[in-house]
C-alpha cells in the first residue's frame, strides 16, 4: 500500500473531527511553546550567571602563583613585562589583562573600609565589567594614572566624591605597611553592590609603584573558544610552573548551579510531556474505539496489521508534527518578542545574591529545540503505542458483527 | 443525592478507560504541583529562618541616620534604659546589642581593613546562631579575647592565642585601639565575612573606641519569625511613648534584608508559571474528553431532551460527571502526594554536594524537607476543580441548542 495514500487517509481522518483536532492541537501547541519559552528563559539565566563570573575580573582563565589564593600577598606575584604579549599559537583570546590585586584599607576623612586594590591596565578591562559601568567622573586613563577608581556604594560610606583624596594601606613588596594618599578621578555604577563596596581601581604601574614591586599577582583571559579544556592545556604549558584555572575552578558552585540547569530542561520537560500524554493518549484511543467497524472492515478488505498499526501512529504523528511546528515557533515568536530583556529590577537584591543582573535575556539554543522536537517526537509515538495496540487487536468479524 | 446525581456517576463508568486517562491527567498534575509546592514552601520558612538567625535577627533597631551610612558616630544612647524598655514585650525570646566599626586590623607590619562587632557574647548565643560557625578554638569571655574570620587569620598570617591591634576612628575625634587576643577562628559559607570580620566583646570595644552606655544596632529575636511585624509595630508604640522624638527606627528583616523575599518572590512566580501551564494542558485535555462525551452520546441527549428532560438539567449532569472526574483524579493525586510528603519529612532530599555551599550562601539548607500546608494541598486541585467544570462547560453547551427531533434522525 502506498504511503502517501496512508497519509491522506490520516489527514481526512482528524478531519473529520476538526473541533476534537483543534483543541489536541492547541494543548500541544501550548505545552511545546510553554517549553520553548522557559528554555530559553533558563537558558538566559544560565548566560547571565556565567556572564557575570567571567566579567567579574574572572576571565575564561585566570593565572596566579600557586600559592596566591590561600594567602593573596603581592609577595607572591610574579613578574610579567607591560609589552609581553601572549603568543598562544591559533587560540582564540579575545582579550587579557593583567592585574596587582592586593588587600588594602581604604580611608576617608572619617571613615575606613577593607577593600581589594587593584591596579590594571585600563586598555585591556574591556573584557571585564568595568568596560560596561557608568562613571561619575572618568574612567582611569592608562596604566601610569594616579588616581583612584572606587564604587558608588563605597563612596557613600567613605561619605566622599570624586576629587577628594583617599588613603590607601596595604603590605608592599618587602613585608611593610605602606600609606600613601590617592585622588578619585571617577566613582563606577556596577550592577553589584557588592563589587561596589569591594573593589578599587588604580593604574597598574602606580599601584607598582606604591607596593614597592615589580610583580603583578593575576592575569585573566577572556575567549571566543567553546573548547576551553584544549586552550587551558595550550596555556598551561605555556604558563608553567604559574597556576592556570578556568572560571568553574575559580567558581565551582555557581559553575555547578549553571551545570544544573541542563538537567532542569529536561525535568521540565518530562513533566509537561508527562501532562500532555494522558490527553494525548486518551485522544487516539478514542479514536480508535470509535472506528472498530471501519478497522473490521479494512481488516476483512485484507489490510495488513502492520498497515493498521502504521496508519494509527501515522496519524498521532501527524498532529504531533503539526502541533510541534505552531509550538516552536510560536514559543520562538515569544521569546524572540521578550528578547529585548525582562526587567527584574523590582527584585534587583534578590537576582544578585543569585547571580544574576536586573534584566533577563532569554536566549534560544539550537540544540534546545532540537531536543524538544526530538523528545516530543518519541513521546508522541509513545503515545500511539496503546491505541495501536489496540486497533491491531480488532478481529474483522467480531467488528462487523458489531 | 438526587437522580441527576446518581446518574452522572453511574455515567462516569461506561467508559472507564476515558474516565480514568481523564481523571489521570488531573491526578498527574495534581500530584505534581502539591508535592512541588510542598517543597518549595517547606524551603521559604527555612530560607528565613537561616537567613534571619544568621546575623541579622528577626528586627533590628538603629539610630535612623546610622541604617544607610554605617558612621561610627550615630549611635543609640541609654542603651541600658532602652533594652530594659523593651524586654518587657512579652514576644521577644532576646535582644543583643552591638556596636560597629570598620579598623584596621594589624599584626606586625601586616594590616587589613576589617568590619569589627562589639557583642555581647551571651545575648548574641541566645539572639542568633552566628557563634555556631566558630570552628576552631572557643567563644570568648573576657573582654580582650576574640574570634576572627578564618581566612582573615590566613591573610594576618596569625592563629589562636595570637594577639591583633585594632585601629580605628573612636567616637570623640581621635583614634581608638584595642589589643585582642584570638581564641576562634569562624568558617562561615560567606567568603565576605570570613575574609572581613571580626568579633568582640561589647565592653573592649566601647573602652577602646570611648563609647558609654550606646550601641548602634540591637539585635531582637521573637519567639516566632512570622511574628516579626506585629511585635516590631509593638515596639514602635512603646518606642513612641517613651521618646517621641527619638531618631531611632525599628526594622523587622524583610525590610532589612528585602533580598530574600525577593529570591522567594522570583522563585514563586517562576513555580507559579510552570503550574499554570501544566494545568492549563490537563484542563485541555478534560475539555477533549468532554468533546468526546458529548459527540458519542448525541443521540441519547436528544432522546432525555425528547422525552422531556431540560437542556439545562444535562448540562448539569454533564457537570456532575466532571466534577466526579475531578474528584478521583483529586482523590488519587493527593493521597499520592501526601504519600511523596509524609516519606520525604521523614528522609527528605539531598542537595547534591557540589550545590550545599552555595545554598548555603542563599541561606539554604544541604537537605530539603517538604511542609505540609494548607496552601500547597488546596491550590492545584481547586484550580483544577475550576478547570475541569469550565472545560466541560464549554464543551457541553451546545447542548442546549440542541434540537431532538434533528438529533434523533441523525442528522
Amino acid at each position: 500500500m502506498e504511503f502517501s495514500f496512508l497519509v491522506n487517509l490520516s489527514i481526512r481522518n482528524l478531519y473529520r473531527h476538526s473541533r476534537r483536532t483543534l483543541i489536541l492541537l492547541l494543548a500541544i501547541v501550548v505545552a511545546i511553546a510553554g517549553v520553548v519559552i522557559a528554555n530559553a528563559l533558563l537558558r538566559g539565566m544560565q548566560d547571565d550567571i556565567r556572564r557575570q563570573v567571567i566579567t567579574n575580573l574572572n576571565g575564561h582563565f585566570k593565572i596566579h602563583r600557586s600559592d596566591y589564593l590561600a594567602n593573596p600577598s603581592i609577595k607572591r606575584g610574579f613578574v610579567f613585562s607591560p609589552d609581553w604579549v601572549p603568543y598562544l599559537g591559533d587560540a582564540n583570546i579575545d582579550g587579557w589583562a593583567a592585574r596587582v590585586r592586593v588587600p588594602a584599607s581604604i580611608m576617608s576623612e572619617r571613615e575606613t573600609r577593607g577593600v581589594e586594590l587593584i591596579g590594571v591596565n585600563p586598555s585591556s578591562e574591556r573584557i571585564s565589567f568595568l568596560s560596561a559601568v557608568e562613571f561619575d567622573g572618568v574612567f582611569l586613563a592608562d596604566s601610569r594614572d594616579r588616581g583612584v577608581i572606587i564604587g558608588r556604594a563605597l563612596a557613600r560610606q567613605l561619605k566622599t566624591r570624586v576629587g577628594k583624596r583617599l588613603v590607601l594601606v596595604s603590605e608592599g613588596g618587602d613585608g611593610l605597611a605602606r600609606e600613601a594618599g590617592f585622588r578619585i578621578v571617577g566613582i563606577y555604577d556596577a550592577d553589584s553592590e557588592l563589587n561596589e563596596k569591594r573593589f578599587v581601581f588604580s593604574g597598574l604601574e602606580t599601584v607598582q609603584q606604591f607596593l614597592g614591586t615589580a610583580f603583578i599577582t593575576e592575569i585573566s583571559i577572556k575567549t571566543f573558544s567553546q573548547d576551553l579544556r584544549n586552550l587551558k592545556g595550550t596555556l598551561s604549558s605555556y604558563f608553567s610552573p604559574l597556576q592556570i584555572l578556568d572560571w568553574q575552578e575559580l567558581e565551582p558552585q555557581t559553575a555547578a548551579m549553571v551545570g544544573y540547569v541542563d538537567f532542569g530542561v529536561l525535568i521540565l520537560f518530562v513533566i509537561i510531556m508527562g501532562a500532555l500524554m494522558f490527553g494525548l493518549v486518551n485522544a487516539f484511543v478514542t479514536s480508535v474505539m470509535e472506528r472498530v467497524r471501519e478497522f473490521g472492515v479494512l481488516r476483512a478488505l485484507g489490510m495488513a496489521g502492520h498497515i493498521v498499526v502504521i496508519q494509527v501512529i501515522l496519524e498521532s504523528m501527524l498532529i504531533t508534527a503539526v502541533g510541534l511546528v505552531f509550538g516552536v515557533a510560536g514559543g520562538w515568536l515569544i521569546a524572540s518578542w521578550l528578547s529585548k530583556g525582562i526587567d527584574l529590577s523590582e527584585w534587583s537584591e534578590g537576582v544578585e545574591v543569585v547571580g544574576m543582573s536586573s534584566v533577563l535575556y532569554p536566549n534560544i539554543i539550537m540544540e534546545d529545540i532540537v531536543l524538544v522536537i526530538g523528545l516530543t517526537l518519541i513521546f508522541g509515538l509513545l503515545s500511539s503505542a496503546y491505541p495501536a495496540w489496540k486497533a491491531i487487536q480488532i478481529k474483522a468479524l467480531d467488528a462487523i458483527g458489531r | 443525592m438526587s437522580l441527576n446525581v446518581r446518574i452522572a456517576w453511574r455515567n462516569l463508568w461506561r467508559n472507564r478507560r476515558r474516565t480514568w486517562l481523564t481523571a489521570g491527567g488531573i491526578s498527574f498534575a495534581i500530584f505534581l504541583v502539591v508535592s512541588a509546592m510542598s517543597l518549595q514552601l517547606g524551603q521559604y520558612d527555612v530560607m528565613i529562618e537561616n537567613a534571619t538567625s544568621m546575623m541579622v535577627g528577626h528586627i533590628q533597631l538603629q539610630d535612623e541616620r546610622y541604617i544607610e551610612e554605617r558612621h561610627f558616630e550615630d549611635t543609640v544612647p541609654e542603651a541600658s534604659q532602652l533594652i530594659s524598655i523593651l524586654s518587657r514585650e512579652p514576644k521577644i525570646a532576646s535582644i543583643a546589642p552591638r556596636v560597629e566599626l570598620f579598623a584596621l586590623a594589624s599584626v606586625g607590619e601586616r594590616s587589613f581593613g576589617v568590619q569589627v562587632f562589639g557583642v555581647d557574647w551571651e545575648a548574641e548565643r541566645n539572639t542568633v546562631s552566628f557563634l555556631k560557625f566558630v570552628k576552631t578554638g572557643r567563644i570568648p569571655v573576657a573582654d580582650h579575647e576574640t574570634i576572627i574570620g578564618s581566612t582573615l587569620a590566613r591573610n594576618l598570617g596569625v592563629s589562636i592565642g595570637d594577639e591583633i591591634i585594632l585601629l580605628g576612628a573612636a567616637k570623640r575625634a581621635g583614634v581608638g585601639a584595642m589589643a585582642v587576643t584570638i581564641v576562634g577562628l569562624f568558617e562561615t559559607n560567606f567568603p565576605e565575612i570570613d575574609r572581613n570580620m571580626v568579633w568582640v566583646s561589647l565592653g573592649g570595644v566601647r573602652e577602646g573606641f570611648g563609647l558609654g552606655d550606646e550601641f548602634h544596632s540591637l539585635i531582637i529575636r521573637t519567639f516566632d519569625v512570622s511574628n516579626s511585624l506585629e511585635v516590631r509595630n509593638a515596639l514602635e508604640k512603646k518606642l513612641a511613648s517613651h521618646d517621641p522624638r527619638s531618631n531611632v527606627v525599628i526594622r523587622d528583616w524583610p525590610e532589612i534584608m528585602p533580598e530574600i523575599n525577593q529570591m522567594i518572590d522570583i522563585d514563586r512566580l517562576s513555580a507559579e508559571i510552570m503550574y499554570l501551564l501544566l494545568e492549563l494542558i490537563v484542563v485541555f485535555s478534560v475539555i477533549n474528553s468532554f468533546i468526546i462525551i458529548v459527540f458519542e452520546r448525541t443521540k441519547e441527549f436528544g432522546m432525555l431532551i425528547a422525552i422531556g428532560m431540560k437542556p439545562k438539567d444535562i448540562l448539569w449532569l454533564v457537570q456532575w460527571e466532571a466534577f466526579f472526574g475531578w474528584v478521583i483524579g483529586m482523590v488519587v493525586g493527593v493521597s499520592l502526594s501526601w504519600l511523596l510528603i509524609l516519606w520525604l519529612t521523614r528522609t527528605g532530599i539531598p542537595l547534591p554536594s557540589d550545590l550545599q555551599e552555595l545554598a548555603a550562601q542563599m541561606f539554604m539548607p544541604s537537605r530539603i524537607y517538604p511542609a505540609f500546608s494548607t496552601e500547597a494541598i488546596f491550590t492545584a486541585p481547586l484550580i483544577l476543580l475550576v478547570g475541569t467544570q469550565f472545560a466541560a462547560f464549554i464543551s457541553s453547551i451546545r447542548i442546549l441548542y440542541m434540537r431532538p427531533i434533528e438529533v434523533l434522525r441523525g442528522k
